[in-house]
């Protein structure tokens, strides 16, 4: 098995804008889907070239993002609600006001592609949403964002949707951009020189969107006559006459100077792609990255942590008392599985939000693709590209954030690989329970033992990345960097908060039923019991479902040296969250959890624990299991973000490929360290 | 026969025509202007070897595994 990820199936227009059963009105409802007779508007063209911008603003926050089914490409699609000439409506059971003059139309951001020749699953995806499906199933127009600073290089995708003679109309982006370096563009004649519609918009200050909304419902579902195309089957004679059709447009549609002037661009690049001073710039930024995403969240996610701790378990607690059900199963299941769970999750949301808003700023600076560049070599070293640096390091202060940031990979195979990796980065999370056992069983070098497990993580990602890209991954090419700079631009609040927004939905969405279900499913087994004399929701751990879960699953941990019960039971907690492995522990063993990092009477309880464990050896089992704790599923939390980013099946196949890692890394220490300690 | 010299020893701030692409990357290339033929120039050096290239307005920046896969004659 190789991930090659060639949507080679049939795709189906409908099952995007999610057909009702029961036709309603267009002016009815809030859903994503527009009504069935909403005219489908594929809106195509280069990355880079405002696309998604463009989508954002004509959509606002009516978006749903996600997967393509069957693929990991991402489709964002949503309504674009238009005014109309005329009150038209074709719904079965109209409501609309005959004098309200609304349209609503299916936006769908198809990915960006330079071109329809299959080269990449995103570009395979496109192709298939445009001229592989049935003529009735395609969109009933292609709106083609094209650069107008870049003009000859956007029109490529023009020239061949042009030879299909598939209703478009080209939407002119970057014309400031353009103006700045003393180009010119005549619409009207370029229009012609292209036979289709061309309209000038600027999607980040949203201007030009009437006309262009005039454009799509003049146009919608009108072909266009094809381009005669050359009769030959040599692709370069092919492409030779594209080529002179694009300089023949451009050369008649608009004018620049002979000389390029240097670009305000130009000079920064100058800077922040430089041999010696981009990597310093890049390092620099990264630091702000993991500084704002980790010490700025931190006493906003403490705030939440203790809000959720406190007021509102106390206020329900109370409210559970006065209502006769205090002490009850029913007050476990609301304090200790759903508030203690959305309190999980929400604890998430300044991290996440944080971690979006970088996001979307360095995306919508231009910076992320300087920074592609200045990393490519190192990340090339383990197949992956320079924007892999990015996720990789957000991960050392959260896993979950950064399988988000995975998104910012233009290739789906290099997402999948990259969120797979991520979860060997070790997380702040685990750093708490390698001090707290470096303390116990390092004393004096416990600063060393915890550095050791920042560097096996740093070889475990290398390793795992090695093994993976000459296996399942053997089939993805080292192709060699080559990316489109665009021009730097000032990020917009308004784009920025949208980008936002829709990705923490997205987040919380999917993140919300995994990470309550989890924290509801382990306060459930820890609330039945399996010795006889305990009620329901009134039982030790020990002797609770839980407790006999871990003590059946203790043997694995034989041959690593740490096979009790209350060391096994942290590891079923830890799933859950690495911050709850500490105080799993006080509460197994009933003794009060260390404030200040310090091993206390815990740490007595736990080194006994090792040392009745490891037949002697605690110090190899105590290594073994912090190894362990390392490289198994980092959290509850960050798989739902794997589960949102790159689907069910690479997520369990990441969990799986986690556990065998993290089990025969831990016996491989404890095995080969019992015989020197 | 003369097929001009590769991208790597090319000066910067020079106007350069490309004259040869590997296959595998050709079409990727041309989509971006930068096909057989075609002028351009290099503005910059980049961390990691690479080089920063203008082609009709484009900023294109080009890897270092790419640049000596790439023959280009100075005019």
């Amino acid at each position: 098995m190789a991930v090659t990820e060639q949507p080679d199936r049939a795709l189906k227009l409908p099952l995007l804008v999610g057909t009702p059963s029961v036709k309603a009105c267009c002016h009815t409802g809030g859903g994503i889907g527009a009504c069935p007779e909403a005219p489908v508007v594929a809106l195509v063209g280069a990355p880079n070239t405002g696309k998604s911008t463009l989508f954002n603003a004509l959509t606002g926050a009516r978006v749903t993002m996600g997967n393509w089914p069957g693929t990991t490409v991402e489709v964002s699609h949503g309504i674009w609600k238009t005014t109309r000439d005329a009150a038209s409506c074709t719904c079965e059971e109209c409501t609309c006001d005959p004098n309200e003059q609304r349209r609503d139309i299916t936006l769908i951001d198809l990915p960006g592609a330079y071109s329809i020749d299959p080269h990449s699953p995103d570009e395979a995806l496109t192709r298939e949403l445009l001229v592989g499906v049935p003529e009735d199933e395609r969109p009933d127009l292609c709106v083609v964002a094209c650069d107008a600073s870049r003009l000859a290089n956007s029109l490529y995708l023009v020239a061949q949707l042009r030879e299909l003679g598939l209703p478009m109309m080209v939407a002119l982006t970057m014309l400031d951009v353009a103006a700045k370096s003393g180009i010119t563009v005549d619409l009207d004649a370029l229009s012609e020189a292209l036979g289709c519609p061309v309209v000038g918009i600027d999607p980040r200050r949203r201007t030009g969107l009437e006309a262009l909304a005039a454009g799509v419902r003049e146009h919608t579902g009108i072909a266009t006559a094809p381009r005669p195309v050359l009769e030959t089957t040599d692709a370069l004679e092919l492409d030779d006459d594209r080529f002179a059709w694009i300089s023949d447009a451009v050369r008649a549609g608009a004018s620049a100077p002979a000389e390029q002037p240097r670009t305000f661009s130009d000079k920064v690049d100058r800077w922040v792609t430089a041999p010696v001073l981009g990597p310093v710039i890049f390092l620099a930024v990264m630091w702000l990255v993991f500084q704002i995403t980790t010490a700025v969240a931190s006493p906003l996610q403490g705030f939440l942590d203790g809000l959720f701790s406190g007021p509102v378990t106390n206020g329900a607690t109370w409210l559970l008392g006065q209502l006769g059900l205090g002490g009850t199963w029913v007050e476990g299941l609301v304090v200790s599985g759903l508030i203690a769970g959305v309190g999980m999750l929400l604890t998430f949301v300044p991290l996440m939000t944080l971690m979006f808003i970088l996001l979307a700023v360095l995306e919508d600076s231009g910076y992320l693709a300087r920074a592609a560049v200045v990393t490519d070599r190192l990340m090339r070293s383990i197949g992956l590209p320079g924007r892999a640096f990015l996720p990789l390091i957000v991960g050392f202060g959260c896993n979950v954030p950064a399988i988000s940031a995975t998104r910012i990979l233009p290739s789906s195979r290099q997402r999948i690989l990259t969120a797979l990796l991520v979860p060997f980065t070790s997380c702040t999370a685990r750093l708490t329970v390698f001090v707290m056992l470096g303390s116990v069983f390092f004393g004096p070098y416990a600063g060393t033992a915890v550095f050791a497990m920042y560097v096996i993580s740093i070889y475990l990602v290398v390793l795992a990345g090695f093994v993976l890209r000459r296996t399942l991954w053997r089939t993805m090419g080292a192709e060699p960097l080559i990316i489109d700079l665009p021009a730097y631009q000032v990020p917009t609040l308004r784009l920025t908060a949208s980008v936002t927004w829709v990705r923490l939905q997205g987040f919380l969405r999917t993140a919300a039923g995994i990470i309550v279900a989890t924290v509801c499913a382990v306060w459930l087994l820890q609330s039945i019991p399996t010795t006889p004399g305990h009620a329901f929701g009134d039982v030790p751990v020990a002797e609770s479902a839980y407790g006999a879960a871990a003590q059946a699953i203790t043997p694995v941990f034989a041959p690593a040296g740490f096979a009790k019960w209350e060391t096994t039971s942290a590891l079923v907690v830890g799933f859950v969250a690495k911050e709850a492995v500490i105080s799993s522990w006080a509460q197994t063993y009933a003794v009060d959890q260390p404030a200040d990092g310090t091993p206390g009477t815990l740490g007595e309880r736990v080194r006994t624990d090792f040392e009745n464990s490891s037949g002697g050896h605690p110090i190899p089992a105590a290594l073994a299991f912090m190894v362990f704790l390392l490289a198994y599923t980092p959290c509850v939390a960050t798989l739902a973000a794997q589960w949102r980013e790159i689907g069910a099946k690479w997520t369990l196949f990441g969990v799986g490929m986690q556990l065998v890692t993290a089990w025969v890394l831990a016996v491989a220490v404890f095995q080969i360290g019992r015989l020197f300690l | 026969m003369y097929v001009g010299s590769d991208l790597a020893s090319a000066p910067l701030h020079t106007s350069l025509t490309l004259v040869h692409a590997p296959e595998s990357c050709r079409k990727r290339l041309s989509c971006l202007g930068l096909r057989i033929g075609a002028r351009f120039s290099l503005l910059s050096r980049t961390a990691g070897g690479g080089r920063v290239a203008l082609v009709a307005g484009s900023r294109i920046a080009l890897g270092s595994t790419l640049l000596s896969q790439l023959r280009v004659e100075v005019r």
